[in-house]
């Protein structure tokens, strides 16, 4: 009875709030006009996930993302300054303030979006898919039913597949702990991105493995503003700089310079946003 | 009455959504709670008891008359004291683990170790906790006077016999409260074994926060209690055993 | 309760158990608290670089077969060292030093707090300690570096928090409990006979404790909190699960960023190993050269 009242109160109080939030939800670019102010905007890249972002000798981070970010750094006429974020503290970093924005390989998805502004259309995509031995030939999902498989954690796909096909993922904290847990035979296959694993796969230090299967879940990769941003400047900004990209065919070529393995939907998209004038 | 209970936190999560309490209506989510706490229980467990039993096997190997197991009871004690647990988990995980035998999986290709990672877990906590139980067994075997150790080989017990009727017991009881700090010490560093991914309680918490980020506070707030409860029990249950075991008279 | 009854012998015992020696804990935590520095000083120093060598050498033992091979691993270790010392372990020792300097400010009130007479104030400090030493560090760390605000504003200036000042917060409350328990340990090891001469000399109970007890436990704390130090400084690896840019961190990109090669993970955290020694081995001779100076005979 009394926990009724209590709920009925504070729904009641919530939902009062609520609706005086959303009455203020104009634009104020708080996040925006600081960076211009500033001259200077703090993108949050990966530093382990190579090569979209990763460490060179100096230290200084490098990849395709940081070149998008620096295209985007150009535009706004404002530097760049890189900050290493892991998929654990993405997010966080954003919401509270430490990074502007971030393109840190992350998958865009409907719970993620609650809580950053991802914009819209998205730069690359992936798919989940393994890195197993060819030794063991794998063919289908299925076979990999109640088997060990090494995977990362923080990625969203672990619970998914889990579910989906009854794998018992091992989780590591690191790329490099997991591999190395794969060539001891530990666990049967590596659950990752697709573009991740062709990544590894051509670069011929894993020539006793193959990436045999279907890749499931074609999950586009979001870059992100902050959520209150995301309907105003920064957030439309991102959107068109991104289509631009796309349009002149600049990230085909960035994927070219990073030695990533050529993915259709690049070239889809071109297509697809291409100037009409052009044809 | 659980009906009410799991209703209740569903609401609370749709109205304040960064106090998510998921695992507290979604089957699932406590599966992995509980999952979690199982491993913890069970690498606890283990590794106090063979922490124990490596412990007193160490403390008799010293006292031995030949050098060599001697000095060699004593560099496995120092390198296990005084290196980082987490480093030695990884090492044990990776670099010892690739010289362990396997069996041939019937796939043709995967080696099943025949000691898994929740395996070396326990083996490489239980060094770690053990080197330390060595040298708390020996300060208690040296407070057993020499005259009690003569008085029984006087009776005709073998060196062993002495040892594990006359001696152990004594030191037993009088080591009690340093093996209790030791063993609280041991459950707390079972957290470490998530670098080797053993699905133990930080292990599951983490994953639940990350794939439900709205669940984090909560999850936390969840992770913390439990650590604090577990402890909690371990130190009275020790403290008491403690008590019971306390040789009137001795010490202060 | 132990009948002593020997034929022959008509004196009373003077206790009914068989004489036990004293209980010379020496790997407890609260009786000789040295052990870690002890050990650390008496490595000769040539055995470190045996055991360099060694790490070393095992690339070329374990993986001869593969092309790759000592040379290269060694050659790319090499290339990534000034990065990973400046940029990484420079933020271990930064941890390290502020999480001490604030524990030990902090381990010292709550101390002091936990010996007060007024239970108001003592029993919270015994509740705050007895929680802090029996938390596991790393939930603790994942706890403060994950529901920490990243910036605070205090009377209008916003202070930034980076990472690792995250990191000192959440590895100082362990250290803060253990530096309360050892100054609590070495206040009542002092004689009750100094209380109660300087009560006999109308000193108030604040200028006993500064005046006449703390100056005379302030020698005798130092050892076990030079050997906290160096506990501390080995746990700080333990950022690294929570991405605190510090040696493990980096160690682990500079291995991703040069393909993920297996032969790679001795030689990197061989070195982190190693450098990590060569910051506690002096701190450790240092103790115990401290102990010997300060051991006060009472």
């Amino acid at each position: 009875m009394l926990k009724k009242l209590i709920t009925k109160t504070l729904a009641t109080a919530s939902a009062f709030s609520i609706m005086v939030a959303s009455a203020h939800a104009a634009c104020t670019n708080d996040v925006w006009n600081k960076v211009m102010e500033r001259g200077k905007v703090v993108v949050g890249v990966k530093a382990d996930y190579k090569p979209w972002g990763f460490r060179d000798a100096s230290g200084a981070i490098v990849g395709m993302e940081i070149d998008i970010a620096q295209a985007m750094a150009d535009a706004m006429g404002v530097e760049l300054e890189t900050v290493a974020v892991q998929s654990s503290n993405r997010m966080q970093f954003l919401e509270q303030g430490k990074t502007d924005m971030f393109i840190a390989t992350m998958s865009d998805r409907e719970d993620r979006r609650k809580i950053v502004g991802i914009t819209s259309p998205p730069y690359y995509t992936s798919g989940t898919n393994i890195m197993a031995p060819k030794a063991l030939g794998f063919k289908s999902w299925e076979d990999l039913r109640g088997k060990d498989v090494c995977g990362k954690q923080g990625a969203f796909y672990n619970q998914v597949v889990t579910n989906r096909y009854g794998v018992n993922v091992v989780a590591f904290t690191g790329n490099a702990e997991a591999k190395q847990a794969l060539r001891d035979k530990k666990c049967v296959a590596w659950v990752y991105d697709d573009s991740s694993i062709g990544s590894d796969l051509a670069s011929g230090e894993f020539d006793q493995f193959e990436m045999p299967l279907a890749s499931e879940d074609d999950n586009p990769w979001g870059l992100a503003v902050p959520i209150a941003e995301r309907d105003c400047v920064f957030g439309n900004f991102m959107s068109g700089l991104i289509f631009n990209m796309h349009q002149t065919g600049q990230l085909i070529e960035l994927e070219k310079k990073w030695g990533i393995q050529p993915t259709k939907y690049l070239v889809d998209q071109k297509d697809k946003y291409a100037d009409w004038l052009a044809k | 009455m659980l009906e009410a209970f799991t209703e209740f936190f569903r609401q609370m999560a749709e109205e304040y959504p960064r106090w998510n309490f998921i695992f507290f209506y979604d089957e699932r989510q406590w599966n992995r709670i509980v999952s979690g706490m199982k491993y913890t229980l069970i690498l606890s467990v283990a590794c106090v008891i063979f922490s124990v039993i490596i412990g007193v096997v160490g403390a008799w190997l010293q006292g031995s008359s030949n050098a060599w197991v001697r000095r060699s009871v004593q560099g496995y004690i120092q390198f296990f004291r005084n290196t980082p647990p987490f480093v030695q988990l990884l090492f044990f995980y990776f670099a010892l683990g690739q010289f362990t035998p396997t069996i041939l999986g019937d796939d043709g290709w995967t080696e099943y170790p025949i000691i898994s990672n929740v395996g070396w877990a326990i083996i490489s906590l239980s060094f770690f906790a053990g080197a330390f139980n060595v040298e708390i067994f020996r300060s208690g075997i040296e407070a057993v006077p020499e005259s009690t150790r003569e008085a029984a080989s006087s009776l005709g017990f073998s060196r062993l016999q002495t040892y594990t009727e006359v001696v152990l017991p004594l030191a037993f009881r009088v080591s009690l409260p340093a093996l209790n700090n030791n063993l609280v010490n041991l459950v707390k560093t079972t957290t470490q074994a998530i670098g080797i991914a053993v699905p133990e309680l930080l292990y599951e918490s983490v994953g639940i926060w990350n794939d439900f980020p709205s669940a984090q506070y909560p999850t936390m707030l969840l992770l913390f209690v439990a650590f604090i409860l577990l402890v909690g029990i371990l130190v009275y249950g020790m403290h008491r055993w403690e008590r019971a075991m306390k040789i009137p008279g001795y010490g202060n | 309760m132990f009948q002593n009854k020997i034929p022959g012998i008509t004196t009373k015992p003077d206790t009914d158990l068989p004489v036990l020696k004293p209980f010379k804990a020496r790997a407890a935590g609260e009786a000789d608290d040295l052990l870690f520095s002890r050990w650390l000083a008496s490595i000769p120093i040539y055995a470190w670089f045996i055991g360099m060598a060694i790490i070393l050498l095992w690339p070329s033992l374990a993986f001869a077969a593969n092309g790759y091979g000592y040379t290269e691993a060694f050659q790319a270790l090499i290339k990534w060292i000034p990065f990973i010392v400046t940029s990484g372990f420079l933020f271990n020792i930064l941890i390290s030093f502020f999480a001490m300097l604030i524990g030990t400010i902090a381990g010292i009130i709550l101390g002091l707090m936990q010996i007060s007479p007024n239970s108001v104030i003592r029993v919270p400090a015994q509740i705050i300690t007895q929680t802090f030493r029996n938390s596991p560090w790393l939930v603790l760390l994942f706890i403060v570096l994950l529901a920490l605000p990243f910036e605070v504003e205090v009377g209008g200036v916003t202070f930034r928090i980076p990472d690792w000042m995250k990191a000192v917060f959440g590895l100082c409350l362990p250290i803060m409990a253990n530096i309360a328990e050892i100054v609590r340990g070495a206040v009542q090891s002092v004689p009750s006979g100094q209380w109660e001469a300087s009560e006999s000399l109308a000193f108030s109970r604040q200028q006993t404790l500064w005046q006449i007890i703390l100056p005379q436990c302030f020698k005798r704390m130092i050892p076990p909190w030079m050997n906290w130090y160096a506990i501390l400084t080995m746990a700080t690896p333990l950022c690294s699960l929570l991405g605190v840019e510090e040696i493990i961190t980096l160690s682990r990109q500079a291995i991703e960023a040069e393909n993920n090669r297996p032969e790679l993970l001795v030689p990197f955290y061989g070195f982190a190993l190693f450098i990590f020694f060569a910051y506690c081995y002096p701190i450790a001779r240092a103790t115990i050269a401290l102990e010997r100076r300060y051991s006060v005979k009472l």
